[in-house]
């Protein structure tokens, strides 16, 4: 099929405000965040998407879909548009991308039976303001908050900063509704726990747009007591005397709603006005009262035992203050655009990976070593570091994060720079056994690892793929290496 | 047309850090870049290449053979020759040992019009560019902000100077020497991502004193007129914070800093 | 006795003359002191010099290096100066070095301060963007060469001179291929990226925002912005400060209401004082001040401009 083909068709289907063929906004859709800069530079390479198309229900997804599968067009379903990994960069001539942001309607919130009922295309801040009028929270913030859908949140399996006390969106997710290549249209039922065979929500949940496209979402709601709310805040000797209290916390049974350990680095982007040039360590306790006091008293306890580590306590109103000012909107996105195109330079990039407690400080020095020493550009960089902030009872994540000068042409900054970087980063992790990708989805730029990542499991992914998608027509490139892939990779 | 660019590898002094304890700059492990104006002069250069391909540049800079790395990673940048002009003999040569030296390998040379930065950030005396242009008696002129292109390739570039209150417009005829500022903003192109391991040895020459055989009391400390008996660290104190409220005696504290240092005549 | 010469720079007479209190302070008051002048306004340094040198050969022409060194050299070879003095203006800067080359004679750039030793004269100037002084001496030659920037040098309490005036033809002029085109005037500095006092709101005063002006304008400054602001569209983005803004180097920095995010702090750029009005003093800018103000910036504008007016 030529393109004009498709159009002609999609416009038999739709509606006219429902395709959009707009220049700029194609050039858009082309890529995401993983190639922030030569895409604000106007120089990306990659074949525009024929097509963004704005579904207003099921039904129609269902139809775009089959369309798609019959005539072996690529289908990049979005919502949101803030994937960092590839995820939405397109790889095709022809190419529909299936945007939710008309999935827009909050269906339901049930107060009683604490769960709330959303179409994809909703945005999380929207179903976060209307639970706080109700005394209630999703108990979900990832930094995108404001911006991001629950299409893409579901389907990229991320998480939020209060995840240690609420969870990543897997622990949420009670039900949903998705569409499937052929047109079949599954909803899973949302009940407390089944042990109905295997948990088939883990098949759309963290699916990247692979296999099926998200239409709908049932997660838990939680009580909110900000009242309660405790702050803690050390400045420390080092990330691994960091993550020892943090282990002793969790594994303690505490669910404070933060804990983190930031490097020196990192502490400077965040807590430049106070760290003195040290480890920072952040505690946030909630919920209600006796149980807040009680995690807050677990976690002075934690850090009494080491506090051969500790440097010093940091006055709780200096916390506080900080998470009040931890705003991340479409304004910083835009913002940081306009930084690329004027003054050359971007606010930096992050890799995510985890491992149990004992290997996550290995990774974290093998890898900052790895960097200063191999890293081509390394003089370039004028930071390297990284933060611990999701921590379970086998172990933690690490976040990785790094900013340069951006010494190349803008075509060469992701191979200069971020690729690089996140090779080691991931070759590091998967060396020593953790997983390459905590919460950002593998997207296409760490594909090439996918089969290391799952080892023999890479089985049961791989036939996923070949049963629900075997013309191979969802997100060309995203989770499976592609060799068609490889020369926007390289 | 011939175009040669001089060139001079910089310590970055931003990333100088101050020893306090010790008082004095800590000048070890300081990365080098290329001078910020310089990098301009070569920008145009190669801006004017990309569209007339038969302009031919030549790369020139006196230095240790260190930086032999930095004139490589400059000819990935599609620059035609390179030439580092390095002898022992050379060191501790000051501005007008440099120009000596510099115009002496100038005058063996064939070139249409030579582009140089107008000031270092180390030296900032902004005194080779001159010296050279009145030892090699070309034209000259420093400060510059534009090159008018059309008039460039034709041989009798008009220029606009940027200078304290005004903005000139000068016309001069090759054989010139002109000297860019980085306000001009003609951006030097980054090596390409497969260019960067290229093999550019080729195009680099090196010499000495053997070809330029300049008489050895005119170079280096021995033959520089001009020489540094001491350094001083600038006195840099640590910032005393004062906090004070927004009353009378809060606004009197501001008012007295702002006349202690000037800001309130 | 010494000779002393100095470049008469039309425009910057004033500046020229104040080079006197720098050859004063290697010979002290006994030295015999010149001034060459092509253009320049004389009455402006008439009575200072012992003698000022007119040249008037349209040969030699103000912005041409090579001309007015070929009739500096051949005003030294019949003079035997012991030092020449240039003030280091855009052309004097061009013109010192084609000099000394010239002449042959080394020459010490943009020199702040001069020692006076039994045997040598050390001039002391700034090296690596001022973060060190050195201090250089002339080894070869009689002749001492130097170029010194405006206002280094205050020249006061001078006793008047009766001045000779002498028109001088030059012999042998040789010429650059270089012509004067056209001049404009700059226009005033609008970017506030070239402004030294920058008065700069951020969130806590919004509501005021303009009450800025005010004080900008008593302290010569101009005024500047946090992106809360300019997202709030009381400002133009060409104001706003920090990192997808502008990056700014004042000399002071008064930041009304700015929490100071770090992407806000880089935007500032080797700032000499930074003052921070806040009602919360924990706020990270107030990390980085000379003086923090604890309070509220729109009462801190009105009282602060009240005082200025009371002188």
């Amino acid at each position: 099929m030529t393109k004009e083909q498709i159009l002609d068709k999609l416009n038999d289907m739709l509606t006219a405000d429902q395709v959009n063929t707009d220049a700029d906004d194609l050039y858009d859709a082309s890529a995401d965040r993983y190639k922030k800069y030569a895409k604000a530079k106007k120089v990306l390479d990659n074949p525009l998407p024929t097509a963004i198309v704005y579904p207003k229900n099921t039904d129609e997804v269902k139809e775009l879909l089959m369309f798609c599968n019959e005539e072996k067009i690529n289908v990049i379903p979005r919502s949101g548009k803030t994937a960092t990994e590839g995820g939405l960069e397109n790889w095709k001539e022809l190419s529909l991308v299936i945007d939710g942001k008309n999935l827009n309607r909050i269906l339901k919130i049930d107060t009683y039976n604490m769960q709330a009922t959303v179409q994809s295309g909703v945005p999380l801040q929207q179903l976060e303001d209307e639970l706080r009028k109700l005394g209630y929270t999703t108990g979900h913030s990832p930094q995108s908050k404001p911006v991001a859908q629950y299409g893409g949140l579901v389907s990229t399996r991320s998480i939020g900063q209060f995840s240690t006390l609420y969870g990543g969106i897997e622990d949420m997710v009670v039900g949903l509704e998705c569409v499937f290549p052929d047109g079949h249209v599954c909803r899973i039922k949302n009940v407390p726990r089944r042990a109905g065979g295997p948990d088939i929500r883990h098949i759309a949940i963290g699916n990247e747009g692979t296999l099926c496209y998200i239409t709908e979402v049932t997660v838990k709601i939680f009580k909110y007591f900000p009242e309660n709310n405790l702050f803690y805040g050390y400045l420390i000797k080092d990330v691994p005397t960091g993550i020892k209290v943090l282990r002793e916390v969790f594994v303690n049974g505490y669910r404070p709603s933060v804990a983190r350990v930031y490097s020196e680095e990192d502490a400077h982007q965040h807590f430049y006005h106070f760290h003195e040039g040290k480890c920072v360590l952040i505690f946030m306790a909630e919920g209600v009262k006796p149980i807040a006091d009680a995690c807050g008293q677990g976690i002075e306890e934690a850090v009494e035992k080491f506090k051969d580590g500790i440097i010093k306590k940091v006055d709780s109103s200096l916390i506080e203050d900080w998470f009040n000012h931890l705003n991340w909107s479409q304004k910083d996105i835009d913002d940081e655009v306009q930084e690329m195109i004027n003054n050359d330079r971007h606010s930096g990039y992050t890799t995510e990976i985890s491992a149990d407690w004992e290997t996550i400080p290995q990774i974290y020095e093998n890898v900052i070593h790895r960097i200063r020493t191999e890293f081509k550009q390394a003089d370039d960089l004028i930071m390297l570091g990284g933060h611990s902030s999701h921590s379970y009872l086998n172990g933690t994540n690490m976040y990785f994060v790094y900013q340069y000068n951006i010494n190349c042409e803008p075509e060469d900054e992701f191979r200069m720079y971020h690729h690089p970087i996140q090779t080691i980063i991931v070759e590091e992790t998967l060396k020593l056994g953790g997983s390459m990708c905590h919460h950002h989805g593998i997207g296409k730029y760490r594909n090439q690892w996918t089969k290391e990542e799952h080892g023999s499991a890479y089985y049961m992914l791989e036939k996923l793929k070949e049963t629900f998608d075997p013309n191979g027509i969802m997100s060309f490139g995203n989770i499976f290496y592609q060799e068609e892939g490889a020369k926007f990779q390289k | 047309m011939k175009i040669i660019c001089l060139l001079k590898f910089v310590p970055d002094v931003d990333s100088f850090e101050y020893d306090y304890e010790k008082n004095v700059l800590v000048r070890e492990n300081v990365k080098q870049l290329l001078n910020p104006d310089d990098a301009c002069a070569l920008g145009f250069a190669l801006r004017l290449k990309k569209t007339n391909p038969d302009i031919e540049i030549e790369a020139v800079t006196m230095a240790p053979h260190s930086v032999r790395k930095f004139m490589e990673d400059i000819l990935r940048r599609r620059v035609d020759k390179g030439t580092l002009i390095s002898d022992p003999l050379f060191a501790g040569s000051d501005t007008l040992s440099t120009s000596l030296i510099l115009g002496t390998y100038l005058k063996q040379t064939p070139y249409d019009v030579i582009l140089t930065g107008s000031q270092t950030l180390d030296g900032d005396t902004a005194q080779v560019p001159a010296q050279i242009a009145e030892f090699l008696r070309v034209s000259y002129i420093s400060g510059i902000t534009k090159i008018d292109e059309q008039s460039f390739l034709q041989g009798s570039p008009q220029v606009e100077v940027d200078t304290e209150n005004h903005t000139d417009i000068y016309e001069l005829t090759f054989p010139s020497l002109l000297a860019v500022r980085r306000e001009s903003k003609y951006r030097l192109p980054f090596v390409r991502f497969a260019d960067l391991e290229s093999d550019v040895s080729e195009q680099l020459q090196i010499i000495d004193n053997h070809t330029l055989n300049i008489p050895p009391d005119k170079i280096g400390l021995k033959g520089s007129p001009t020489r540094v008996i001491k350094t001083y660290p600038q006195t840099y104190e640590y910032k005393e914070k004062i906090i004070v409220q927004n009353d009378a005696e809060g606004i009197e504290t501001v008012y007295c800093f702002l006349k202690e240092k000037g800001y309130i005549k | 006795m010494k000779k002393c010469l100095i470049f008469l720079e039309k425009e910057y007479e004033n500046f020229c003359v104040s080079l006197l209190k720098a050859a004063e302070e290697m010979y002290g008051s006994h030295f015999q002191s010149y001034a060459l002048s092509l253009n320049a306004d004389l009455t402006q340094a008439e009575n200072f010099f012992d003698e000022i040198i007119t040249v008037s050969d349209e040969k030699v022409r103000c912005y041409d290096t090579h001309s007015i060194a070929c009739v500096m050299e051949e005003l030294h070879t019949l003079y035997a100066f012991d030092s020449i003095l240039i003030l280091a203006t855009h052309f004097g800067r061009m013109l010192a070095p084609s000099l000394s080359m010239r002449l042959n004679t080394g020459l010490v750039a943009d020199v702040t301060e001069i020692k006076r030793h039994p045997d040598k004269i050390e001039m002391i100037r700034p090296a690596f963007s001022g973060k060190l002084l050195a201090g250089i001496v002339n080894t070869q030659g009689n002749l001492i060469m130097m170029s010194i920037r405006p206002g280094i040098f205050l020249y006061e309490n001078a006793v008047p001179k009766c001045t000779n005036i002498r028109n001088y033809q030059p012999k042998n002029i040789s010429v650059s291929q270089i012509k004067h085109i056209s001049r404009k005037d700059k226009p005033a500095s609008k970017d506030i990226r070239e402004s030294d006092i920058l008065i700069s709101g951020g969130g806590g005063i919004l509501e005021d925002f303009d009450l800025i002006d005010k004080l900008a304008e008593q302290l010569g400054g101009m005024k500047a912005a946090s992106r809360k602001v300019v997202d709030s569209g009381k400002a133009d983005r060409n104001i706003q400060v920090g990192q997808s803004g502008k990056i700014v180097h004042p000399r002071l920095y008064i930041a009304l209401g700015i929490y100071g995010a770090l992407q806000h702090v880089a935007g500032l750029n080797h700032v000499e004082h930074i003052i921070s009005v806040n009602t919360n003093k924990n706020a990270p800018m107030c990390s980085l001040a000379d003086i923090v103000v604890e309070g509220d910036a729109k009462t801190f504008i009105l009282n602060l401009i009240k005082r200025i007016q009371q002188g």
